[in-house]
């Protein structure tokens, strides 16, 4: 791990749109200092979810420090947990959050760019869902 | 040596996403526990959610409290970004 590697993020959504949209969001907030990738819809540009494109996001997510994966809804777990158990050449480590997409995301990369270590951005994403707006 | 150093300041304009963004970043490089209270609202600055959730705004008074070995540089950066990145047309 180089002294300068961020832990990587990807966005794992339904919608291409969504998952852009909330990895610009996240960018902006954060300082554009960590790779956010989204991953979203499906290689023919409908609604749903790729392995294939998650397998890309991962790749370009990874800095050396390991990527955390954010899913938008319970069956994005199920495209991104497959990939995972049988694909090869993955980010070391890699871990999926159980957090709220916009909130997780926003906390992950806010963690990543103060430089915290995968268990750290892992633990905010996942801490985001006790995180109240009023 | 630990200490407890904290500053109070009026916020020129509202505390949006990015200035938390930019405070939450910040004050992680301090070891210092580090707060921000609004009113009766207090919440951790090293969590963007938290400080977005104070939903602080422009002419509201905010505490910056820091306490550990650091905390008197903490609340030093902390105030700064609070001051700069609050500003007008920020």
């Amino acid at each position: 791990m180089s002294l300068d590697a961020r832990v990587g993020i990807v966005l794992v959504s339904h919608s291409a749109e969504l998952a852009e949209g909330a990895a610009a969001l996240a960018a902006q907030i954060s300082g554009g200092t960590v790779a956010i990738i989204p991953a979203g819809g499906t290689e023919e540009g409908q609604l749903g979810t790729s392995a294939a494109k998650v397998q890309r996001a991962l790749k370009l997510a990874d800095s050396g420090a390991g990527v955390v994966i954010l899913p938008d809804l319970g069956s994005a777990v199920l495209t991104v947990r497959a990939l995972l158990s049988e694909a090869g050449d993955l980010p070391t480590p890699v871990e999926l959050a159980d957090a709220p997409f916009v909130e997780g995301v926003v906390a992950a990369t806010v963690a990543a760019a103060a430089g915290a270590d995968m268990k750290a951005v892992l633990a905010a994403a996942e801490e985001a869902r006790h995180a109240r707006k009023l | 040596m630990p200490a407890n150093y904290e500053q109070a300041i009026t916020l020129t304009g509202d505390l949006h996403a990015r200035p938390a963004g930019a405070l939450a970043v910040a004050a992680a490089r301090f070891s210092s526990a580090v707060s921000l209270t609004v009113g009766t609202s207090r919440a951790d600055a090293k969590s963007v959610l938290g400080v977005m959730g104070l939903g602080a705004t422009s002419g509201q008074h905010i505490t910056v409290a820091a306490e550990g070995p650091d905390a008197e540089e903490a609340v030093a950066a902390i105030v700064t970004i609070l001051t700069q990145a609050t500003r007008v047309g920020a």
